[in-house]
């Protein structure tokens, strides 16, 4: 049984042009412990991880058209730590259940309620803290308000700072 | 420590995000750049950067900016970062602690930059000082404080020795260790003792490969109450009822 609890969720209008240069953004602007970002084919999963490796991020990447070993070995080493962002397509079925994963990017929006849930849902009754941030295009528009509303959710425009206390865990004010 | 220009903070918070086994060497030289560029605010605004939002927070990656920093070796930065932990250290064992069962939060900080601090120390063969944070007392102004200060404290002293297991120089024999050690056994051996806190302690020593059972001392220093009343206070007052 999936769910969204303590899981905070925006969206971002982009052009799809745009999107890499507003990954960037982000990736300068959040705390970001492990991050998983989806796109929706298995080509684009490969070009986002040469082309942001390139840029100097800590990536892997896997996707369906891989070998289940292959596959298992990458995300046993992500888990482990030893890159600190991962790029996929869809086939995690279980939800994510890595602890260090903060962030959840969805680089390319879904199509479905049931694949959304599937990226950004937490297995569990206490889903860690996390944000999930949706890159949108003009085209993606309608699917957001739909699954927004089959998932009974609310996923909010993203504001100019985000929160830490939404997606840092155990974060404290009263260390300064 | 403010910083003034906002691209020189995202700069490092892309760095650290970013921040890998695989790529160090590479991202300890862009920072070495950046430090180098800048002047000693900098260094600053770093350390505490690095402790008070990655490292008390990231716990996972506790070896990974240890790595980082020992490969930057950058003797100022490190003192920076060490002063910066003990800052913090502190701030947490002065706060209130009255709802300390409630207080997860805290704790689970604390034992973080517990972990850290033994890390940068006892990990790298380099004493605590006793006027940086004193364990020894520590433990002692705790068990005679009370529960809920203990709750803070044992979980905080384990975490900081763990690392002694991996120095040549603070290993388990020596005088220093092995009487914070024996101060443990002690507490252990109290009855009403929370079982978890129990188990912390079994744990440590399970991870020292020490035998509990054989840390005993003659002359107690938990029940020489005299003595624990006249120590500097390193924590918080307790309030009466």
């Amino acid at each position: 049984e999936l769910t969204l609890l303590g899981v905070t969720q925006y969206y971002a209008y982009v052009q799809e042009k745009q999107k890499v240069h507003c990954l960037n953004t982000l990736f300068r602007k959040l705390h970001i412990n492990q991050s998983i970002i989806f796109c929706n084919s298995t080509q684009r999963v490969e070009l986002l991880a040469k082309k942001i490796t390139e840029l100097g991020y800590s990536c892997y990447y896997i996707h369906s058209k891989m070998a289940q070993q292959h596959r298992n070995r990458v995300f046993h080493d992500f888990r482990e730590g030893h890159c600190r962002n991962l790029v996929c397509s869809d086939l995690l079925t279980r939800g994510i259940d890595i602890q260090a994963v903060n962030v959840v990017i969805n680089f390319d929006f879904p199509r479905n309620s049931e694949t959304y849930l599937h990226r950004i849902g937490r297995s569990g009754r206490f889903g860690h803290l996390g944000i999930a941030i949706n890159l949108v295009t003009y085209e993606d528009r309608h699917n957001l308000r739909r699954i927004e509303k089959e998932l009974r959710t609310r996923i909010g425009p993203i504001p100019a700072e985000v929160d830490s206390k939404l997606y840092v865990a155990e974060f404290q004010h009263d260390l300064k | 420590v403010v910083l003034a220009q906002d691209s020189l903070i995202e700069e490092v918070s892309f760095l650290c995000n970013n921040l890998s086994l695989a790529n160090l060497p590479n991202k300890v030289e862009d920072i070495r750049k950046i430090i180098n560029d800048n002047d000693d605010n900098f260094r600053e605004w770093l350390a505490q950067y690095l402790v008070m939002k990655r490292i008390t927070l990231e716990q996972n990656f506790h070896a990974l900016y240890n790595g980082f920093l020992l490969a930057l070796n950058d003797v100022t930065l490190n003192d920076m970062v060490k002063l910066e932990t003990l800052r913090n250290i502190k701030i947490l064992l002065k706060s209130d602690k009255k709802h300390a069962a409630s207080n997860f939060c805290d704790r689970q900080l604390l034992k973080n930059l517990g972990h850290w601090l033994g890390l940068i120390t006892l990990g790298r063969n380099e004493p605590i000082l006793l006027d940086e944070l004193n364990l020894r007392d520590l433990l002692l102004e705790a068990f005679y404080k009370g529960q809920q200060e203990l709750l803070y404290v044992i979980p905080f002293v384990v975490k900081v020795i763990i690392s002694c297991g991996k120095s040549s120089v603070f290993n388990p024999t020596c005088a220093w260790i092995h009487q914070i050690l024996q101060i443990l056994a002690e507490i252990h051996r109290q009855s009403d003792l929370k079982l978890n806190l129990k188990f912390e302690i079994e744990v440590l020593c399970k991870e020292l490969q020490v035998n509990l059972d054989n840390l005993i001392c003659d002359n107690s220093l938990l029940q020489d109450t005299d003595r624990i009343t006249l120590m500097t206070q390193q924590l918080s007052e307790v309030t009466m009822l």
